[in-house]
């Protein structure tokens, strides 16, 4: 399964949510929605699971979508007990889990190469709707299912390595801009402030 | 830490704005969770990891929440890479309350802790994170407030160290 693929999958099902992705698919992810202000990049392993779930916790009214790798949940695995045990039902977390370190260039293995089932550890800390797909067709159906219903979202996908996300676009907005871009869409779509303090 | 203080201290984070707390306990300020989880001001949430109550505070702050983070001094050097990554790189204001375990007014200190004790500071220098240190609970409600006011004016996290009287 291609991850260009599953992504351009979800595009058309974008409309208010917040999306939060890791270093995997960012650029693809940024490129296929770019007029989405909504998007949060953060340029970082291991952190995207966490502030996806903060913003789900601080607006439990809005979607809130976390787009992860393999790499990345394995560096922040105690994600997975505190989301198992909160269980936000605004949150859809996808992992695409290529078992590879990809950005390191030489494609070292990651711990889903050895055997770390990641859906299976996810339903053993009490995600219970986590589930694992190894095709398109099984992607479109239960990214569409968890983007749909109200619960706690979690599908790993597993895909082929690629080096598409060399060739993607990249935004030359640092991360202030893009942080300032974002908050200034929950601003107008939540009409509240967000940061505070005086001018 | 004493009943009183504790109940302070809560009213304290109340009247400074904080509405989004999440933590991992220890032993020295723990008593504040119960009135924490008692008043609906504050969403409370638990951790596994002071790695992830900061990053999950993080997100809370940019959709307006005004989020502190509980922890002990030990826990600054386990999310210091999400400090790093998120909260400074980013620019979330987030309020860190730290139990400065093993500073020279903890009043539990051991030779479990002061090595940390000793190395806090440091570490809050080297993140350039603006802190001061809270041992007084008369000055809680103004250092609160003052950390508050920090937080927003740099949106960056800003730390308080609670030693001395808090450490009871």
């Amino acid at each position: 399964m291609n991850r260009s693929a599953c992504l351009e999958s979800l595009v058309p099902h974008i409309t208010d949510q917040l999306v939060v992705p890791s270093v995997s698919g960012q650029w693809i992810w940024g490129h296929l929605t770019k007029e989405h202000d909504g998007n949060l990049l953060l340029g970082s392993m291991g952190n995207a699971l966490g502030v996806g779930l903060g913003m789900a916790l601080g607006l439990p009214h809005r979607k809130v979508i976390v787009i992860e790798s393999d790499g990345s949940v394995l560096l922040s695995l105690f994600n997975l007990p505190t989301l198992g045990a909160l269980k936000p039902d605004n949150l859809v977390v996808f992992v695409f889990d290529n078992e590879k370190y990809s950005g390191s260039r030489i494609s070292r293995p990651s711990a889903t190469a050895a055997g770390t089932d990641l859906a299976a550890v996810a339903r053993d800390c009490g995600i219970s709707h986590a589930v694992e797909v190894r095709d398109l067709d099984s992607f479109k159906r239960e990214s569409q299912g968890a983007l749909s219903r109200q619960g706690l979202g979690f599908v790993v996908a597993k895909v082929e390595e690629t080096l598409e996300h060399r060739q993607a676009e990249r935004s030359t907005a640092d991360l202030t801009e893009n942080k300032y871009r974002f908050v200034r869409y929950i601003e107008r779509t939540e009409g509240k402030a967000v940061f505070r303090g005086r001018g | 830490m004493e009943k009183d203080v504790a109940q302070k201290t809560a009213a304290a984070l109340k009247g400074a704005g904080i509405d989004f707390v999440t933590y991992l306990p220890e032993t020295r300020l723990s008593r504040i969770l119960p009135l924490l989880e008692a008043d609906s001001a504050f969403k409370l949430v638990p951790t596994s990891s002071e790695a992830e109550a900061v990053t999950i505070a993080s997100g809370a702050a940019l959709v307006g929440k005004q989020p502190a983070v509980y922890m002990e001094g030990t826990g600054l050097f386990v999310c210091s890479y999400n400090l790093l990554t998120v909260s400074i790189r980013v620019g979330t204001p987030i309020l860190l309350l730290i139990s400065y375990v093993g500073s020279m007014a903890d009043q539990k200190n051991s030779f479990r802790f002061a090595p940390t004790g000793l190395r806090t500071e440091q570490q809050l220098r080297a993140l350039n994170i603006e802190y001061q240190i809270a041992e007084d609970p008369a000055q809680v409600e103004t250092q609160l407030q003052n950390a508050t006011r920090m937080m927003h004016a740099l949106k960056q996290p800003v730390a308080l160290l609670f030693t001395g009287a808090f450490t009871l």
